[in-house]
């Protein structure tokens, strides 16, 4: 796919951010429709915001991170940690967890990007998993332990104390300025090249780019979004447990991601709005085994319809012969998909460029 | 040296043995799986986890030594089941597909087995043979006054040892072994060359899932019967893996010997030996990234 520039584009996206906007902001009321409830909207959208990040890893460059908890727990000790010490006040907070992180996504990106493909995804499971072990252990007295980190301040702004709403507010604020840069992430020349990595990275280097660069920044924006989620996440429940560090952490990221539909940016937050649904509502009629069917759903996602809930409903589209975009993310150089390409009537995207071999 | 500091040094050996025993078996599995198959087993820990509950219950009802035989077997046909039923489809599918899918199996066989069995520990009654302890000063000459290990766990280090010399032996004398070896090296040219390789795949992968029933019936006692035990033994099982070189059978085994020694060693600072395990995967990473014995070219 090819990055649509120009003039008219400008118009289409602040449109197309304006009904983002309001869908976020309203998510309160909306949730309370579909028989959720409307606290869980700030949850929900700190978790988008999350998902939304690690698409800009999976989705853009292919490479797929477990280990993305280490980011969203270390910002949440950071946070918790300067709550507990320092002050109630969130600015510091926030700008000590990035002081964690940065530097944290800076050594893992480093250590982990030496590595392609599967290396990678075991590599940041395992490293991920070493900070889980360290902050039990040796930074127990820091981090509280096994009993997670408890505080008793409520997070406050210019020496006010946030409300529940005002909270909501900053995230759903959060989440749409971080889908405009996303967007525009993607736009850019920079997004087209951390998409080329995926498609032909020994083409790519063979033009002379220096891919190691462009990976590590993209681990590092995908880190910085963990981090802010978070911060967030810490801010909404002055509580860090444990399990913001534990791999189940990455491992709940990579399903919703998966579910909603990698690299389509706006998959991964459907996805996270699913997944929480499903755990905070669709748990009260299944009981404990929702688990059991989320990752029934999973598995039967990944063989079926691997571009997950918008592969679906791009899916249901053609097959009402409307047209509609396609994409096949994360199946870049699958056997056949090029002669599907290239069977494909040419008429129903005339953008899409074909591979051409 | 002190006979006392022989004695120590002797028992955190067998130690660093036991419980590089259990990664060993894991991780013979993953690296043989995906040394020919190219697929990354996530789910390998899960079916280790299913080797664990098959043999506590069966054990009760058919007695421990029926049931070292067939929970393997048990998990050889499950193996073979998974691999027409479902992991064959990925082989043309990106490796993160692989990832996502034996990923996802291994939730839902985590799920299963806390619904029926709940979160806890099932408690693993050893067979009357495996309990006790071998006084080792009447056994080992140059151990001196009273230097005793638990029976189960010198168990433990005797079947992996078996394990190994069997899987070995298949790999390099049987035309079976010749066929796989040859697949690790280049699919391709050994199915042009007539040889019916989706069969021998899924040999590979009932074989894989064989030694992980192994793992599972021998190691449960040790790492206690719970529905987390897959993952936890998963992850540092895929570091020897990447430690010893992705598809490196030799290689493996030394870095689970590597691994367990680091851990029986560093038993005494708790702190560290939390970490250990990964320090060891940074430093291998970083001056040598193929791993141990990975080969130059293969999988890097």
């Amino acid at each position: 796919m090819i990055p649509r520039n120009g003039q008219a584009g400008w118009a289409r996206e602040a449109g197309l951010l304006l009904v983002f906007a309001v869908i976020v902001l309203t998510m309160p009321e909306w949730l309370e429709w579909i028989g959720g409830y409307s606290a869980l909207a700030t949850k929900v959208t700190i978790w988008a915001l999350f998902a939304l990040g690690f698409d800009i890893l999976l989705g853009f460059t292919g490479y797929l991170s477990f280990g993305h908890a280490a980011f969203f727990g270390t910002a949440a000790y950071a946070t918790g940690m300067s709550f507990r010490d320092f002050s109630p006040e969130i600015v510091p907070a926030l700008l000590f967890s990035l002081a964690a992180t940065v530097p944290l996504a800076l050594i893992l990106g480093y250590l982990t990007l030496r590595r392609t493909g599967i290396y990678f995804s075991i590599l940041t499971l395992a490293f991920a998993q070493m900070l889980h072990a360290a902050a039990l252990s040796i930074f127990s007295d820091w981090t509280g332990g096994d009993n997670g980190l408890t505080m008793d301040v409520s997070p406050a702004f210019m020496g006010e104390d946030l409300s529940d709403r005002a909270i909501f507010y900053i995230a759903a604020g959060t989440l749409v300025v971080g889908y405009a840069i996303a967007r525009q992430i993607r736009r850019s020349p920079f997004g087209l090249m951390l998409m080329a990595i995926k498609e032909n990275p020994m083409r790519l280097e063979y033009t002379g780019a220096h891919l190691r660069i462009y990976k590590i920044a993209a681990f590092v924006i995908s880190a910085l979004y963990g981090s802010v989620a978070g911060f967030l996440m810490v801010v909404y429940e002055p509580y860090v447990a444990t399990k913001y560090l534990h791999w189940s952490t990455s491992g709940e990221l990579v399903i919703m991601s998966v579910i909603g539909g990698v690299n389509t940016l706006i998959g991964p937050m459907i996805g996270a709005t699913f997944m929480l649904y499903f755990e905070n509502v669709v748990q009260g009629y299944l009981g404990e085994q929702w688990k059991l069917v989320l990752g029934i759903i999973f598995v039967l996602v990944v063989i079926f319809v691997p571009g997950g809930f918008v592969d679906m409903y791009n899916r249901a589209r053609r097959r009402l012969g409307m047209v509609a975009r396609l994409r096949r993310p994360n199946v870049p150089d699958a056997p056949g998909s090029i002669e599907e390409e290239r069977a494909r009537p040419r008429n129903v995207q005339a953008r899409h460029e074909l591979p051409t071999e | 040296m002190s006979d006392q500091l022989i004695n120590a040094l002797f028992l955190q050996v067998l130690t660093g043995l036991q419980i590089g025993a259990i990664y060993a078996l894991i991780a013979l599995g993953l690296t043989l799986i995906f040394g020919t198959l190219g697929v990354v087993n996530f789910a390998h820990g899960a079916l280790y986890m299913l080797g664990s509950y098959f043999a506590v219950l069966l054990a009760k009802q058919i007695g421990f030594t029926a049931t070292i035989l067939v929970v393997p077997l048990l998990l050889f046909l499950l193996g073979i089941l998974l691999e027409r039923g479902l992991i064959q489809w990925f082989y043309a599918r990106p490796h993160v597909d692989q990832i996502l899918v034996t990923f996802g199996l291994a939730i839902v066989v985590e799920e299963t087995l806390k619904w029926i069995f709940g979160a806890n520990n099932i408690p693993f009654a050893l067979p009357s043979w495996g309990l006790g302890i071998v006084r080792l000063h009447e056994w080992v000459p140059f151990l001196t006054g009273f230097v005793a290990f638990p029976k189960w766990r010198l168990i433990l280090i005797l079947v992996t040892l078996v394990t190994i010399a069997v899987v070995f032996l298949l790999l390099e004398f049987t035309r079976f072994g010749l066929v796989v070896r040859a697949a690790m090296r280049d699919t391709d040219m050994v199915s042009l060359l007539g040889v019916r390789v989706p069969r021998y795949f899924a040999m590979v992968f009932g074989l894989g899932s064989l030694i992980a029933g192994i793992a599972g019936t021998f190691g449960g006692p040790i790492t206690q019967v719970t529905p987390g035990v897959g993952m936890e033994v998963l992850v540092p099982s895929f570091l020897v893996v990447v430690i010893g070189g992705m598809g490196s059978l030799p290689g493996a085994l030394i870095a689970a010997v590597l691994i367990g020694l680091a851990l029986s060693f560093t038993a005494e600072y708790s702190a560290l030996q939390q970490i250990i395990v990964y320090l060891i995967a940074v430093v291998v990473l970083l001056v040598r990234p193929r791993g141990l014995m990975g080969k130059k070219g293969v999988f890097e």
